[in-house]
């Protein structure tokens, strides 16, 4: 008993030094954003403000067109989330539960084009989109990049777990290809729905790349391209830009607090092993 | 069971609906235009120019470019010890929260992961106050406790060390909760069996935990190995790839040469090289995960 | 789950009715001009200001402002304008200028007299936006100089008078100025700190009589006395620890290590004033003329507006435009931004530091002319990312400043063919 009570107070101390190790660079921002300019690079440095301030916010809220950056980022990051889901379950269902020809191939193509780094199809991105004319539209953003290999692949990862037999099952029964997956597997798919869910809303919320490409229009941009805004080519606006870094950050926590639930719990509970 | 399938299965048309919403997004947005950058590898092109053919001469220059041979290197070592060493730390937290044992687990395991909710931007912001030769908060607190200072960005070799070890605190959360997801499936009963014939901690790890995880850590590796070739925001934000080369990957040297330089085939042969090297990166992944699906 | 779903709905749901209401505006024969803009500061709202009066003149127009990073922006513009959809005005910099300079629509076709408009303007920014016929293509808005920003303070302490000494120093009267300094202050570590750019090594390089390319621009010709000079000195400063090693090799912000009170002096430029007029309260801090190697020099530089051939509302671009780059509004948006003016005829009152812009002003009479000519060069902005490189692989002591030269002369050539 005295040796597991060692051992847990061990646990514990490892655990809340590795946290605080985690969370003191996030702090360091949160807390300097309510520092005035004029402290940020002010020796001896300081890790709570000496003189609080939310100018910082006011400023950061009031520059450009928050509300509308806000609202356009949640469009696109719910919307997308909400497709991205759809499409790379779908997917993985047909790579995990169908033996046809071609299957292992698709599956090859798209975990090595997973490899292309965006930045350097750009140009080509660039004029499909113009053909299209997805240009300065928030649905460029939204469509592309929906179809993601990562999604497809933690989904087949989890679809090939579950029982062939209760498919069977109801394939016997008549049912249709379409309504065993909308009936059966979705439902069984909650935990694997939230990881790809999270995931995907983490990577809308914050992604520069695809609204860089797509997007110019003022009324049309998102909040990490207002971010970068704040950094011009011979000043950087430190203040405005730690504060509005600060607000980007809340949604996806509130996002990740109201999912953690099926993230953690459901996964195991899900997975029956074949 | 394959063959058991297969007979049940034959229908083609349903799998083929169920992933032409995938495959008509990912033609049209990804392959199309990468197969406009395998074209654009065989041509010299600046932006506003037309591209002008010239076969392998990219590819013969590129074999030359002591440059691009450096960050190609840089781009292994980066990988190499990135996702070595998330695997092993982001295995470590896993171990340390999947059992819902101890008090507060569910806010450790979040504290944790919140680093991978943020942007690789504000990763990188935040990092350069701690770790900044003369401003970082670290170097600080050594010199204020009588130290000297530590280059952490500015050594070449440290800068390495640097950005590893913030691509690993920006992820590890993130591969943590995959992990956990992957040790909570492991049913209990095989756990009881093996205290029940007395073997240790450590056997218990090696012949239970691990094989019985090799799918999870599977999926680890494979998507931090993506992500380790991608590295681009982080390092741009923290060292610019310097000092000089010692910190600049391929997607760095990639993008210089595309739109700085503007010689737009040159980057899509560079582009090509690194595909290469991923897809055998991914076959020889692919070898194992293979594997595993046969044992079901 | 579904309270969640709920919650995620009604915010979609909000904000389509944002978006939706974002997206009409456009009403009648009205005339919207995409203006392609990047923020330092707040330039957006200025122009936006200064600009108010035509504006409400001419009904008929609107602004439709996109403000893209600048990180960014050349990149998107090449992307615009490759893909056949300029705006119709942009914000540009002397480095865009260089990237998209055949692109610009000349000015010359809008206007009666383009060299009465010329005349206008300071020389070097005429040289900037003029293209290689002599076509003048963009209207300069603001001048940058290149310069050193003190610490005052630090000075005093050391009692020296830095108004005299700075009057006419050479860099080895500097160094032994500034050790002084240094160890009169012990929170002072460094004599100096230049910003992480080629731009701003420039300013050593003209000093010690170097330049980037041959007189008539036909080829690079990095290897010549004046920049090995300049590199080997640049190098020796950082080995004497004068110069911070963590910017040049860890890409720290100098402007944060003067703000700090850890360097003696900054090489940055005249848009330094603004940001340490806010951010720096435990000093005083001035802007002084800079030492001379061979001779004395600044590195001119500035912003500018345009538009395309093929921007779609070129008339009224230009209509704008002019009435943007004239006396009164041209005062008004170099105090408004704290900037050098680019016209010759404008009279500026700053609300404060008007002796340290007359510093910067003194510094580019005498710069020469060719460095304009230089800096507006297409085939040496792709070269430059590669000179920051070499130049940090000779302080690293990796090559030799020979070698070095060497090399850039070598990938220079290959854009000269």
């Amino acid at each position: 008993m005295n040796k597991q009570k060692v051992y847990n107070t061990i646990h514990y101390v490892l655990l809340i030094v590795l946290a605080l190790a985690t969370l003191l660079p996030v702090l360091w921002v949160v807390l300097s954003s309510f520092k005035p300019q004029s402290e940020l690079f002010r020796v001896p440095l300081t890790f709570l403000p000496q003189k609080w301030t939310v100018q910082n916010y006011v400023s950061s809220l009031q520059a450009g067109n928050f509300p509308v950056y806000f609202s356009n980022t949640v469009f696109v990051a719910v919307v997308s989330t909400f497709i991205t889901v759809m499409v790379n379950l779908m997917a993985g269902y047909a790579l995990a539960k169908y033996i046809f020809k071609g299957r292992n191939l698709i599956f090859t193509i798209m975990i090595a084009t997973l490899m292309i780094p965006l930045q350097v199809i750009m140009i080509p991105i660039f004029l499909q989109l113009k053909n299209f004319g997805m240009l300065n539209s928030l649905w460029g953003i939204i469509i592309p990049p929906a179809a993601t290999p990562t999604g497809v692949f933690l989904a087949r990862q989890y679809l090939v777990n579950l029982p062939d037999s209760l498919i069977e099952a109801a394939r016997i029964d008549g049912a249709k290809e379409y309504s065993i997956f909308f009936r059966i597997i979705l439902p069984m798919s909650k935990p694997i729905v939230a990881t790809i869910a999270i995931f995907s809303f983490m990577w809308r919320w914050n992604d520069y790349l695809w609204p860089l490409i797509v997007i110019t229009d003022n009324k049309k941009q998102t909040i990490q391209q207002a971010l970068a805004n704040f950094v011009g080519q011979l000043q950087i606006n430190w203040s405005d830009l730690l504060a509005m870094t600060t607000i980007a950050i809340i949604p996806v926590i509130i996002v990740f607090l109201a999912f953690q639930r099926f993230f953690f719990s459901g996964i195991a509970a899900g997975s029956v092993k074949g | 069971m394959k063959q058991h399938t297969k007979g049940n299965f034959h229908q083609t048309a349903a799998p083929l609906l169920f992933l032409l919403p995938n495959i008509l997004i990912f033609g049209l947005f990804i392959i199309v235009p990468a197969i406009q950058g395998l074209r654009m590898s065989f041509t010299e092109w600046g932006v506003f120019t037309t591209p002008r053919f010239i076969g392998f001469a990219n590819f013969v220059e590129l074999a030359q470019d002591t440059v691009f041979w450096k960050t190609f290197s840089n781009t292994i070592v980066y990988s190499l010890f990135t996702v070595s060493l998330i695997m092993v730390y982001a295995l470590a937290l896993a171990l340390l929260l999947y059992k819902n044992t101890i008090k507060g687990e569910k806010i450790f395991r979040s504290l944790f992961y919140i680093p991978s909710l943020l942007s690789m931007i504000t990763v990188g912001i935040a990092w350069r106050f701690i770790l900044g030769d003369e401003m970082g908060i670290i170097n600080y607190l050594l010199r204020q406790s009588g130290g000297s200072g530590i280059p952490w960005l500015t050594d070449g070799n440290l800068a390495m060390v640097s950005i590893i070890g913030v691509s690993i605190w920006a992820q590890a959360g993130y591969y943590m909760i995959i992990l956990i997801a992957g040790l909570q499936a492991i049913p209990l009963e095989l756990y009881e069996a093996a205290t029940i014939d007395g073997a240790s901690t450590t056997k218990t790890f090696t012949a239970i935990t691990l094989p019985l995880l090799r799918s999870t850590l599977l999926v680890v590796m494979v998507l931090s190995t993506i992500a380790s070739f991608k590295a681009y925001e982080l390092i741009s934000v923290m060292t610019k790839g310097g000092p000089g080369y010692a910190t600049k990957l391929i997607v760095q040297q990639v993008y210089q040469v595309a739109f700085l330089e503007d010689r737009m085939g040159y980057a899509s042969a560079m582009s090509i090289v690194l595909m290469l090297i991923i897809s055998i990166f991914t076959l020889v992944q692919f070898k194992f995960t293979g594997k595993e699906q046969d044992y079901e | 789950m579904k309270k969640i779903l709920g919650i995620l709905l009604i915010l979609v749901l909000v904000s389509t009715t944002v978006f939706a209401a974002g997206t009409k505006e456009e009403t009648g024969k009205d005339v919207t001009l995409s203006v392609l803009w990047f923020n330092d500061a707040n330039e957006d709202e200025i122009f936006l200001n200064t600009i108010d009066d035509y504006l409400q003149a001419n009904p008929h127009v609107k602004l439709d402002m996109q403000i893209v990073a600048y990180s960014e922006y050349d990149q998107k513009l090449k992307l615009m304008i490759s893909g056949g959809n300029p705006p119709d005005v942009a914000r540009i910099t002397t480095n865009t200028l260089s990237v998209v300079v055949d692109s610009l629509e000349p000015i010359d076709n809008h206007v009666a007299d383009i060299e009465a408009v010329k005349a206008q303007f300071l020389p070097s920014m005429v040289a900037f936006a003029s293209n290689t016929k002599g076509e003048f293509v963009a209207y300069p808005t603001e001048a940058t100089a290149n310069g050193m920003l003190i610490n005052k303070s630090a000075f005093d302490k050391a009692g020296i008078n830095v108004d005299e000494v700075s009057k006419d120093w050479t860099w080895s009267e500097w160094e032994s100025i500034v050790k002084q300094v240094v160890a009169a202050n012990p929170e002072m570590k460094y004599g100096l700190t230049v910003d992480f750019t080629p731009h701003r090594f420039s300013t050593l390089m003209y000093q010690f009589g170097g330049h980037f390319l041959n007189k008539d621009q036909s080829n690079m010709e990095f290897n010549n006395p004046g920049t090995i000079a300049a590199i080997k000195w640049f190098k020796h400063v950082h080995d004497a620890g004068l110069v911070p090693k963590s910017v040049w090799l860890g890409s720290e912000n100098p402007a944060e290590l003067f703000q700090a009170g850890l360097v003696a002096g900054h090489i940055g430029g005249s848009w330094n004033i603004n940001t340490y007029n806010k951010n720096v309260t435990d000093f005083e801090w001035k802007a002084v003329r800079m030492p001379k190697a061979e001779i004395n020099s600044s590195v001119p530089g500035g912003k500018f507006i345009a538009s395309f051939k093929g921007s779609k509302n070129q008339e009224e671009a230009f209509k704008l435009m002019e009435a943007f780059a004239d006396k009164a509004h041209n005062e008004m948006y170099s105090r408004d931004t704290f900037n050098i003016p680019s016209r010759v005829d404008a009279q500026v009152t700053y609300p404060s530091n008007s002796d340290d812009f007359e510093v910067f002003l003194e510094e580019l009479k005498v710069t020469p002319a060719f460095t304009a000519n230089e800096w507006k060069n297409t085939n040496l902005s792709k070269v430059t990312t590669y000179i920051r490189e070499q130049i940090v692989e000779v302080l690293l002591g990796n090559i030799s400043a020979e070698e070095a030269v060497a090399n850039v002369d070598k990938k220079g050539a290959t854009y000269f063919k």
